[in-house]
């Protein structure tokens, strides 16, 4: 219901409409707030688990060529085909 | 100051109960330092209807309201190991409660701007207008024009004044505090407080416009 008896920009009015706010029924989350916050705690958490596998692929993906590189070396660490026995047939051709 | 609502802050003249609700929260960031989930839930109980509401107060959404007070406590969740107690947790939490709120609200104009940009230029057929907002639990129960006009009015303040009015006149802060969540002064927060006041009052005396 309105004051008649207070004017308009009043500093009673100001007062009363301040009071108003203060006394205003508080806002409050909806029940199980802690829940929610829990549920996306663990989203929050899966999701960057997730952003870090993708960080850590690059990583395999290096691992995998250096160990591809190394593999590939092996070949010079063999004994030279010079010091192998000559075969029956080559000896034929060589007399 | 109510000492059911404690907050605590090293202040000239604390509340009889501030020192016990200072040991308590000190406490428990102790407790959630080393990780206890007991005490991250206690703390959560503690404070989510001050965080909520403080959002809401700036958002006046309770979805929105919502989004906030679950990013500020995912966030002291996450980031509490950092927390050297220079201020009280209360502070940090209304600190952090207020910039959420002010970005969320910077990221809704921001998307209102662009979906105005692009009405215009026929992408889409978007309602441009502002949707009615009934959602103030006193102005739905009472329908109290002033009141009503009063909330749409401090929508429209500047943030910084927005955020000290709603501390002091809904939160109930004191002027110290306040100061301490916006990292100012007493004195700023003063002329904050009465630039707002004036603003309003103005604009509440003038003609009843379109809202």
């Amino acid at each position: 219901m309105s004051k008649p008896t207070l004017r308009p920009g009043s500093d009673q009015e100001w007062d009363a409409l301040l009071h108003q706010l203060r006394q205003a029924p508080p806002a409050q989350p909806r029940p199980f707030f802690y829940a929610r916050v829990q549920a996306r705690l663990a989203t929050e958490a899966s999701s960057k688990a997730g952003r870090l596998g993708w960080v850590r692929r690059p990583a395999y993906v290096a691992l995998l060529g250096l160990l591809g590189l190394a593999m590939s070396g092996d070949g010079a660490a063999l004994p030279p085909a010079a010091a192998a026995p000559p075969s029956p047939a080559a000896r034929l051709l060589s007399h | 100051m109510a000492c059911s609502l404690p907050l605590s802050f090293a202040f000239e003249s604390p509340a009889p109960c501030a020192d016990g609700a200072a040991s308590a929260d000190a406490e428990l960031i102790a407790q959630l330092q080393q990780g206890s989930e007991a005490a991250f839930r206690t703390l959560v109980l503690r404070y989510q209807d001050r965080i909520y509401r403080t959002a809401f107060s700036l958002l006046r959404s309770a979805e929105e309201a919502e989004d906030v007070a679950q990013e500020v406590f995912v966030e002291v969740y996450q980031t509490v190991g950092q927390f050297r107690g220079t201020s009280a947790l209360s502070t940090w939490l209304y600190r952090l409660a207020t910039s959420r709120a002010l970005q969320h609200r910077r990221r809704a104009a921001a998307k209102k701007r662009f979906a105005y940009f692009t009405s215009l230029l026929g992408f889409d057929n978007q309602v441009l207008h502002d949707p009615p907002d009934h959602a103030h639990p006193q102005a739905l129960l009472e329908g109290q024009q002033g009141l009503h006009l009063l909330l749409a009015h401090i929508g429209r303040l500047p943030s910084q004044q927005q955020v000290a009015f709603t501390l002091r006149h809904e939160q109930e802060l004191s002027y110290e505090e306040i100061a301490a969540v916006l990292q100012t002064t007493t004195a700023a927060v003063e002329s904050l407080l009465f630039r707002a006041r004036q603003t309003l009052r103005r604009h509440l005396q003038a003609p009843a416009r379109h809202v």
